[in-house]
């Protein structure tokens, strides 16, 4: 029924948007019909990707970007967006005859989208957890890579005609698309499962960080080598090995300036004393250095992360991103159905079944290539699989290398297909398999490695009603905020904030009657004394209402007459 | 964090030689201290707001410390001050034990700034029962700031 109301919406704006195009299509200005086309385009893919979305998230229970992506399958050159519309006199989405089947506009944008999601990636990064539990995250981020890597580039060289070698562009791309884990879907799973602080949790967490960050290293190496590779020069190993040290030296530097020059960064953004202008000052930087990563011959997503990376420290973080949650919302389902527009399903037949075994590699990739080096530091095996089963999903980055690896020609149509297959395939697949594999008992064989996890402080607190709760956790979160703490709600969803300000962070979840605050133990006197005042506050409030002469009185004055005629 | 004490605390609002003898005369001696070193101007509103706190729930703590502090709007700014006494003072402390060191916060009502991690940064020096003897024993306002900051 509710799609058979979107057909129908879906086609009347088709038909309403082809009227005005057509009217333009006379005019014979080029820009006007290009800009025209752009906007008819935008509007078909952003509302596609917003009811694919909810359908996927709120009828199949997918994540939505899952939603986006076959929305972009559906709309796009390879499907509907192919046939002509009588009126119209063309496709919407009319095939371009280059290396990438969309317009250089709509691609564009889906760069510029992809540089803000990786800001924002950057940005959520937790680099404390990470350096704190960068030991065991390392083992378990660099043994995911190690051998997804190593299996992907391995079945292209085994399985795809006219791959010869472990270092062809080809085998490259395949083997750097099966690396990239997006943890977001892992991060929202163990959030709700409250597991986000176990020690699965946060060694996926860091794990993820560096497999993020070696992705994005190898990505730039190939995307080098790619490059000589086409302009015919020989692939050597000294140029290999120029090209691995560039793409880490700027990482690096890059990382190491930002953080050193975060705080002073920030103090510089705070001189704004606007946090809308903070926040775009901040993507403008990010614009800039992905800009420089490309003139340095690197992949743009470099530079974006790496200012977000920095950011991530300072107490503006969560504030930024919230700031940029408008241009994230707008342009990430874009990203999202963009490049499932790119998929060919002419050729999906063709290579179905490499396909199927590529994304077996990826799977076993990962959950063999992480729960090894977790099971070697302290993990059980079921600890192990959970850690592999949290790195699973595919996402962003696994899409912008795949549009990489097909706007330079390192990869076909076809092999572009078969990232979204495993993207997709992955995706579904993790989240009941982490779920299943979180029930039961310890993960750990090592209970030292639980005690690091109680290094913080937790205060609990229940009252009797959800109405009294509701009131001390705006109190709270009123008096974090007069003492200069950047308050940020994680969604709308849930009532769980983060509290930050330099190096003290807090988290607070209400649920129901329970409120729940989460510190170092370095902040315990803090969060006392805050708590206990709002507490008092209540106390004031409790007295005020018993000195309210006749509420039963003010009521009958408020609602006396609504429903007789006014007298005046 | 020590930057918030280096920033509230100066040898004028750190009184080691306190005289009153009760909750309300040390609190009324830190207002007029801070009011003569020209720290605070409307002494009438800042002793209402710490009075009003006090009602609602002495802030006598533990081990000889008290920390009175209110919000008012007719306080401009966020101030803060220390004081000692050579003698206890009945604050209706939680370990019913005298008090001889008191911290206090006056802050603006609607925008108070960091009063309470003021009084949490000192809170975690002063648990250590060697700063407290420290400062117990201190012989002047400069030596009690060189240990806390």
């Amino acid at each position: 029924m509710i799609l058979r109301r979107f057909f129908i919406l879906f086609g009347l704006f088709l038909f309403s948007f082809s009227c005005v195009f057509a009217s333009d299509h006379t005019s014979g200005n080029d820009i006007g019909h290009l800009m025209t086309t752009l906007v008819l385009q935008l509007a078909i893919i952003v509302i596609a990707a917003r009811i694919f979305g909810l359908i996927f998230s709120r009828y199949l229970k997918q994540p939505r970007v899952l939603g986006e992506l076959v929305a972009g399958m559906v709309i796009g050159p390879y499907a509907l967006g192919a046939f002509s519309i009588p009126i119209l006199n063309q496709p919407l989405f009319p095939k371009i005859d280059a290396v990438l089947p969309i317009s250089p506009e709509l691609y564009g944008l889906a760069v510029v989208a992809s540089i803000v999601l990786l800001f924002l990636a950057g940005l959520e990064t937790d680099l404390p957890t990470f350096l704190k539990f960068s030991g065991i995250g390392s083992l378990v981020g660099l043994g995911g890579v190690v051998l997804s890597f190593f299996l992907g580039d391995m079945v292209a060289v085994l399985l795809l005609p006219g791959v010869d070698s472990f270092m062809s562009p080809t085998a490259l791309f395949l083997g750097t698309l099966s690396t990239a884990t997006s943890v977001g879907i892992t991060a929202r799973i163990l959030s709700e499962k409250r597991k986000l602080s176990s020690p699965e949790g946060v060694t996926i967490l860091a794990g993820a960080v560096l497999d993020d960050v070696i992705g994005i290293i190898i990505l730039a190496i190939v995307v080098g080598i790619t490059k000589i590779s086409h302009s015919g020069g020989q692939v050597e190993w000294g140029k290999i090995a120029f090209i691995a040290i560039k793409a880490f030296g700027f990482w690096l530097i890059l990382t190491i300036l930002g953080i050193l020059f975060a705080k002073k960064i920030s103090k510089g953004l705070k001189w704004l004393r606007s946090n809308d202008a903070m926040a775009g000052v901040a993507l403008g930087i990010a614009l800039f250095l992905s800009g420089l990563a490309e003139m340095a011959g690197l992949a743009m997503i470099i530079g974006a992360y790496v200012v977000g990376l920095s950011l991530s420290q300072t107490d503006m973080a969560d504030e930024l991103r919230e700031r940029l949650y408008g241009v994230y919302q707008f342009l990430v389902p874009v990203f999202f159905c963009v490049m499932g527009m790119m998929v060919d399903f002419s050729l999906l037949g063709s290579i179905f079944i490499f396909g199927l075994i590529y994304t077996a590699c990826a799977i076993v990739g990962k959950i063999v290539g992480c729960g090894i080096p977790a099971f070697l530091a302290g993990f059980n095996i079921k600890g192990a699989l959970r850690i592999g089963a949290g790195m699973l999903p595919r996402g962003e980055v696994t899409l912008i290398v795949a549009s990489i690896g097909l706007s330079s020609g390192a990869i076909g149509q076809d092999m572009f297909g078969v990232a979204i297959m495993t993207l997709l395939i992955a995706s579904i697949i993790a989240p009941p398999l982490l779920i299943k594999s979180f029930d039961g008992g310890n993960g750990l064989r090592n209970q030292k490695l639980a005690r690091e996890d109680e290094i913080g402080c937790r205060i609990q607190l229940n009252f009797p009603s959800v109405h009294i709760s509701d009131f001390i956790r705006m109190r709270i979160l009123q008096a974090f905020n007069n003492e200069d703490f950047f308050v940020h709600r994680l969604n709308l969803n849930s009532q769980i904030y983060h509290i930050k300000k330099e190096d003290v962070f807090v988290t607070l979840i209400q649920k129901n009657r329970g409120i729940e605050l989460t510190t170092d133990i370095d902040n315990k006197p803090l969060i006392k004394l805050i708590v206990a005042e709002e507490i008092l506050e209540l106390k004031d409030l409790l007295e005020g209402v018993k000195d309210l002469d006749s509420p039963d009185g003010m009521c009958e004055d408020l609602v006396y007459g609504i429903f007789s005629e006014d007298k005046k | 964090m020590k930057k918030i004490l280096k920033k509230l605390l100066t040898e004028d609002t750190v009184f080691p030689d306190m005289t009153a003898n009760t909750k309300e005369g040390i609190i009324v001696e830190l207002i007029e201290r801070l009011a003569a070193n020209r720290k605070l101007k409307n002494k009438r509103a800042a002793l209402k707001a710490v009075m009003a706190r006090e009602n609602k729930m002495s802030t006598g703590m533990e081990n000889g410390i008290a920390i009175p502090h209110g919000k008012s709007d007719e306080i401009t700014e966020l101030v803060a001050a220390i004081g000692r006494t050579s003698h206890g003072v009945d604050f209706n402390s939680m370990d019913k034990k005298p008090s001889r060191i008191f911290i206090m916060t006056l802050s603006p009502q609607s925008h108070s700034g960091p009063h309470l991690q003021f009084l949490a940064e000192v809170s975690k020096l002063l648990k250590d029962t060697e700063t407290r003897e420290k400062l117990l024993n201190a012989n002047s306002s400069r030596d009690i700031l060189d240990i806390l900051l």
